[in-house]
């Protein structure tokens, strides 16, 4: 390693070090932007330490989900691993990953999609995992053509990576067709779903015809076909059929039964993501659905709770797909249950929260007996949304009060907290220290 | 009563919760207990323009955009005779902008619809953030969100409002002028849910569309609006308070 490369990671280390032991702090992606800061090229000597290779996936839902499955299917194949924590996908993040420990056998990194065209020409990954593009804070992250932009560039960067990807959705097939070494995913039978109002991508994103589909899952993920060109979907290398939705999920691919007591068919994208990832880079079946057997997140991703009796589930949803998907699933929940949405708009989260707009409330007003709270700073945005879709929904400050009020109706009810980004951790916290008051 | 909307090309111009502006007129309507149509025309279809009482354009990607505006070009004496005669019309955004003489696609300038005489030009770094302004058409302050890189000039023809918030641009961040209000067409750069927190805007579309159908004889009740009115005054707060703009420079987006 450069002497610069050197002084930047012993100075990283030594602020991690700080943070954990004065601050108290988790670990966060600060090391990594001081280590950046002394060397802006730290991270290619950094990825030599991955002795196999590394993977990096992307995707605008699912990425953190989807990352730690290969994480634990690799580790418990007997490899070590080096992994950043969720929200840390910029550059920062994966450097602070890379900086601790000798070396390890792969990295497997959630990296942003638009941190791409920096983060892949040091790491030099063996394989991108790409999960979908969907539309996703505007004001933030600019237009779904800026995001394709931005990982073809990356991928035009590092021709050895090969891509391992959601052939169902036009955006990434589109990215898919500017890359040499592809692995195609996707579901080969119609899941029957319901469909959106709002959907990004009907047009041939290669002559502007519109597309055409076979069957539609949900967004613009199916099977699709342009009329005009002949764009479409590729064979898949990894095809999922008999797909079940209820009781939690199970599918077949080839000959391998892959099932998990999680629900909604986003999940069904992201096991199969994992899935096609893990086989290719060698791990066996068994031990992938051993990986998800134990998989249990306490990262407020479908995170469950018992509050007093009262259980609770939290979940992040910060995009529309996110909150249809979301929402699909507790309709599909046939207990009584109360829903408490929060909205945020700071930086991270986006300032723009016009997309609730293209979200379906219409949908839970159809369900009888749903009793709907609205929080966050945009609570009353919220509540107009709610009102236009035909929910009354009652302003609630916090998780806390949300378990209170829903303690107090006549029936036992579920309680469903679903919030966007920052908003997750404060809900996730409120909820701890409840649950510990047992 | 019927009032009949046109909502053109919605799987092209659907960005961002523009679509929520429809919601609102229909809600609103039938609340009323006023009847409503919503035509969504799509690519190929031709736009009645006769058979309309309010015409929606939302805006879209630079891509689809520009499949759009093609399609605009060809019945651009239509939609020029429509907004001549009093029609009104509700233009966000990419749409607004296709309404002038040119507007911007990309780096790229092109030739726009020409109904209105106002054009766009193109400006270093993008134009976001929570914006405020106050109007004639209603005593409320509209409050939305502003994203664009164009930069908009107005000819002969009056401006939606004046920029009140302690940030936000409006058409270029020079005048403090946001929108245009010609005759009964309305554009602006506020997207998505500009009706839903602004009922007074949404009411006064629906009533001048009104009057021009059935003169001024028709029932027009009062709605309970006090959900709508906080959402819009929570940010009327804020607005005055703090400047929440930001200048992104490099950042790429819609136009």
């Amino acid at each position: 390693m450069r002497l610069r490369s050197l002084l930047a990671v012993f100075a990283a280390r030594g602020v991690s070090w700080i943070e954990r032991h004065f601050l108290h702090a988790k670990a966060t992606s600060m090391p990594g932007k001081i280590a950046l800061r002394i060397d802006p090229h730290v991270l290619g000597p950094l990825a030599g330490k991955l002795k196999k290779g590394s993977i990096a996936v992307c995707g605008t839902n699912g990425k953190t989900t989807t990352n730690n499955l290969i994480c634990k299917a690799i580790e418990n194949s007997g490899n070590s691993v080096l992994c950043n924590r969720a929200g840390a996908n910029m550059e920062s993040g994966v450097v602070t990953a890379l900086l601790f420990g000798k070396e390890a056998d792969w990295g497997v990194m959630e990296v942003d999609e638009l941190s791409t065209p920096l983060v892949f020409p040091a790491l030099k990954p063996s394989y991108m995992v790409l999960l979908n593009i969907f539309r996703d804070q505007l004001d933030r992250c600019g237009e779904i053509d800026t995001v394709m932009q931005a990982i073809i560039s990356a991928l035009e960067k590092t021709p050895e990576t090969v891509l391992i990807y959601n052939a169902d959705d036009p955006f990434c097939s589109y990215i898919a067709s500017h890359v040499k070494r592809t692995i195609p995913f996707g579901i080969l039978e119609d899941l029957h779903l319901p469909q959106n109002r709002v959907v990004g991508g009907r047009f041939c994103m290669k002559c502007g015809t519109m597309l055409e589909y076979d069957y539609h899952q949900y967004g613009q993920l199916g099977a699709f076909h342009c009329p005009q060109c002949g764009f479409q979907r590729a064979p898949l290398a990894f095809a999922a059929t008999q797909v079940k939705l209820s009781g939690g999920i199970s599918f077949q691919v080839g000959d391998n039964l892959i099932h998990s007591h999680y629900s909604g068919a986003y999940m069904v994208y992201n096991l199969l993501a994992a899935f096609a990832a893990s086989q290719t880079i060698g791990c066996d079946a068994e031990t992938f659905q051993q990986t998800i057997d134990q998989y249990h997140p306490k990262n407020g991703r479908l995170q469950k709770f018992a509050v007093h009796g009262t259980s609770v589930v939290l979940n992040l949803a910060k995009n529309p797909t996110g909150f249809n998907q979301n929402m699909s699933l507790l309709l599909q929940d046939p207990d009584p249950k109360t829903v408490y949405f929060i909205i945020n708009d700071h930086d991270n989260d986006g300032n723009d929260i016009s997309w609730l707009w293209d979200v379906d409330f219409e949908w839970l007003a159809q369900e009888k007996d749903l009793v709907v709270y609205a929080g966050g700073h945009r609570m009353n945005d919220l509540q107009v949304r709610l009102k236009y879709a035909g929910i009354s929904a009652q302003l609630v400050k916090n998780v806390t009060e949300a378990v209170k009020l829903t303690q107090a109706l006549p029936q036992e009810r579920k309680l469903y907290v679903l919030t966007n980004y920052s908003a997750l951790a404060p809900a996730q916290r409120e909820l701890h220290a409840l649950s510990s008051q047992e | 009563m019927e009032i009949r909307i046109s909502h053109l090309f919605p799987e092209l111009l659907n960005l961002y919760g523009d679509g929520g502006n429809i919601i609102c007129m229909r809600k609103r309507c039938e609340w009323r207990g006023i009847d409503v149509q919503v035509q969504q025309v799509h690519l190929g279809n031709s736009v009645q323009f006769s058979d309309t009482d309010i015409v929606f354009i939302g805006g879209g990607t630079d891509r689809e955009q520009k499949i759009v505006c093609g399609e605009l070009l060809a019945v651009k004496q239509q939609l020029h005779d429509y907004v001549e005669a009093g029609g009104v019309l509700l233009a966000v955004c990419g749409g607004y902008q296709l309404l002038g003489h040119n507007y911007l696609l990309g780096d790229e300038l092109v030739e726009g619809v020409g109904v209105i005489d106002l054009k766009t030009e193109r400006g270093e770094g993008r134009l976001i953030g929570n914006v405020m302004i106050q109007s004639d058409i209603c005593s409320m302050p509209i409050v939305g969100y502003e994203n664009h890189g164009g930069r908009t000039y107005l000819g002969d023809c009056e401006p939606l409002g004046k920029v009140v918030s302690a940030g936000g641009y409006g058409n270029n961040g020079k005048d403090g002028h946001e929108g245009v209000h010609y005759k009964n067409a309305i554009g602006t750069y506020l997207h998505g849910p500009l009706l839903p927190k602004n009922p007074q805007v949404c009411d006064y579309l629906l009533k001048t569309a009104l009057t021009r159908k059935y003169g001024n004889d028709f029932d027009f009740p009062e709605l309970d609006d006090t959900v709508e009115n906080n959402a819009n005054l929570v940010m009327q707060e804020r607005l005055k308070a703090t400047a929440v703009n930001k200048m992104e420079v490099n950042a790429r987006g819609r136009s």
